[in-house]
């Protein structure tokens, strides 16, 4: 399992600074999408190790959830409106790249001077280095889409620690899901609503989330 | 014996080189469609240039002229210590090691440009520029690459590389190797001018390492063209025999078996043309600045490399 676990956790990292490099949305969103599948397979595989219920079922609903409904739904926004291709990147790529890398290794030292001493898990940086890109993925982009997906990584990190290193704990899986369908699916469609009606002819709907 | 099999390597390399290109030439037309050049057209080319008369540029110094032949002594020099087709040191292995191979090859790079800033054209210093900025942040990545074989294998040495990794399941298809060879794969492409980072052609756009010999004619033109295809070679055949597919080189001294391993690889040498000329057909090339993205993502994965190791003690 630990195998499994630090595949898909370093897969999770090289993705991400994939979405770092692209430009195009579309790419950004499908690399998400491949991601989140990634995590599910990994769920999948520590449920049927652990015998628990609970991760199937989360694993199900990753999978249904954002490797194919929340990609989807995104594609389709942009779709209506011919954006493909982002526009405002507000740190140079190269240095975004390098700089999500440098969050991989601060996630490492963290992780090492805390709280590795009492839980003794080589792996356990992973997670909390994919915390810090997802992060800065938010920071780095001025795109509302790439924004949202920027705090979709965060929590893809948040399902990998739970499922991982605390399996038995129930409430990190509802309250992800929770998050998730909240966040993405209720709060950006209003938003994104709300703009259209009241404020498009003074902000690009497609701007960052801000004000 | 080994005087004789490093004979028989340094000939392979420096005959069988330009086929590789042509071979690659062809396979890249034949993928848009086109009959194109014969395989055979590299030596062709060469053959053509050493029968040409020279001209060099009135301000240029006499090191501009003296420089293709000390960069293909060196080229000859390098294919006497790497492991081409074996796996055993050969007379001049244990001269050099990863990172002497490596200032060896920096060395050929730095005279290149010291010949291409004494020519005085516009467009061949362009190409110094360019290749250096390119260069200065490739270089860590390749000696991050060396850094992470020398932490897998306790030594600088690709004859020993090579071994620990035949030999080795473990290091073979651990996460560490694999990241390294990855980052290796996009440095290759890079250092061997193929796209998405330089297209050969003859407008200055594209131009990296081609404008750097720009002011080149005749036999010295030869010699530097040459000398690139023994590059590609010789660092194709360290991403296969150190890499990638280290399998089947001979370990234990033996003319036979160097000579059919010496067809295995030239099979293998083919394969990775097919592969570079596939890439070649289907990507586009980036725009100049972009090509700094692509050496960041390198450089990633090389130094997520060695954060692997680290993370996972070296047990993946």
């Amino acid at each position: 399992m630990k195998d499994i676990f630090l595949i898909v956790g370093f897969l999770e990292i090289v993705l991400v600074i994939f979405m770092q490099w692209q430009i195009y949305l579309k790419k950004i969103v499908n690399t998400f999408s491949v991601s989140s599948y990634a995590i599910s397979i990994f769920l999948f595989a520590d449920g049927i190790v652990l015998n628990n219920t609970n991760l199937l079922i989360l694993a199900t609903l990753t999978a249904a959830v954002r490797g194919f409904f929340i990609p989807y739904f995104i594609k389709k926004r942009f779709k209506e409106h011919y954006l493909e291709r982002e526009i405002k990147p507000t740190i140079p790529t190269a240095a975004s790249i390098i700089l999500s890398l440098i969050f991989v290794v601060a996630g490492y030292i963290i992780y090492h001077s805390t709280i590795y001493n009492s839980l003794n898990v080589l792996g356990g940086s992973i997670p909390i280095a994919l915390l810090f890109q997802g992060i800065f993925l938010i920071i780095s982009r001025d795109n509302a889409f790439v924004q949202l997906i920027g705090y979709m990584v965060a929590e893809n990190s948040l399902f990998l620690f739970g499922g991982y290193l605390f399996p038995e704990l129930p409430f990190i899986i509802e309250g992800g899901i929770l998050l998730d369908l909240i966040g993405i699916v209720m709060i950006s469609g209003i938003i994104i609503k709300l703009r259209e009606e009241n404020v498009s002819d003074i902000i690009d709907e497609f701007e960052e989330f801000k004000g | 014996m080994l005087y004789l099999l490093s004979l028989l390597q340094l000939l392979y390399v420096v005959l069988l080189s330009p086929l590789i290109i042509g071979i690659f030439n062809k396979l890249t037309e034949k993928f848009e469609s086109k009959e194109g050049p014969s395989i055979f057209q590299p030596y062709y080319d060469l053959y053509k240039l050493f029968n040409k008369q020279s001209v060099i540029p009135k301000v240029a110094s006499p090191i501009f002229q003296l420089i293709p032949y000390m960069t293909f002594s060196m080229y000859l020099f390098l294919t006497l210590v790497l492991p081409i087709i074996t796996a055993f040191p050969l007379s001049f292995g244990p001269i050099v090691d990863f990172i002497g191979g490596g200032l060896i090859f920096g060395a050929i790079g730095a005279l290149k440009k010291i010949a291409s800033l004494d020519s005085r054209s516009n467009y061949a210093h362009l190409g110094t520029s360019r290749t250096s900025s390119i260069g200065a942040l490739a270089e860590p990545i390749t000696v991050l690459i060396f850094i992470t074989f020398g932490v897998i294998s306790h030594t600088n040495n690709p004859y020993v590389v090579n071994n620990i990794m035949q030999t080795s399941s473990q290091w073979y298809f651990s996460l560490v190797h694999w990241l390294v060879v990855f980052a290796f794969f996009m440095v290759l492409l890079l250092e061997t001018g193929k796209l998405p980072i330089e297209s050969h052609s003859n407008n200055e756009f594209g131009m990296i390492d081609q404008a750097i010999e720009l002011e080149y004619s005749g036999a010295e033109l030869a010699l530097m063209k040459w000398g690139g295809y023994i590059k590609q070679f010789l660092l194709m055949s360290v991403f296969l025999n150190d890499y990638s597919v280290p399998f089947w080189v001979p370990m234990k001294v033996g003319f036979t078996s160097v000579l059919i391993y010496s067809l295995i690889h030239f099979l293998k040498m083919i394969i990775l043309t097919f592969i570079f000329a596939t890439i070649q057909s289907t990507i586009s090339k980036y725009k100049l600045f972009k090509n700094f993205e692509y050496v960041a993502v390198a450089f990633a994965f090389a130094s997520l490399a060695i954060l692997v190791y680290f993370t996972t003690g070296g047990s993946l």
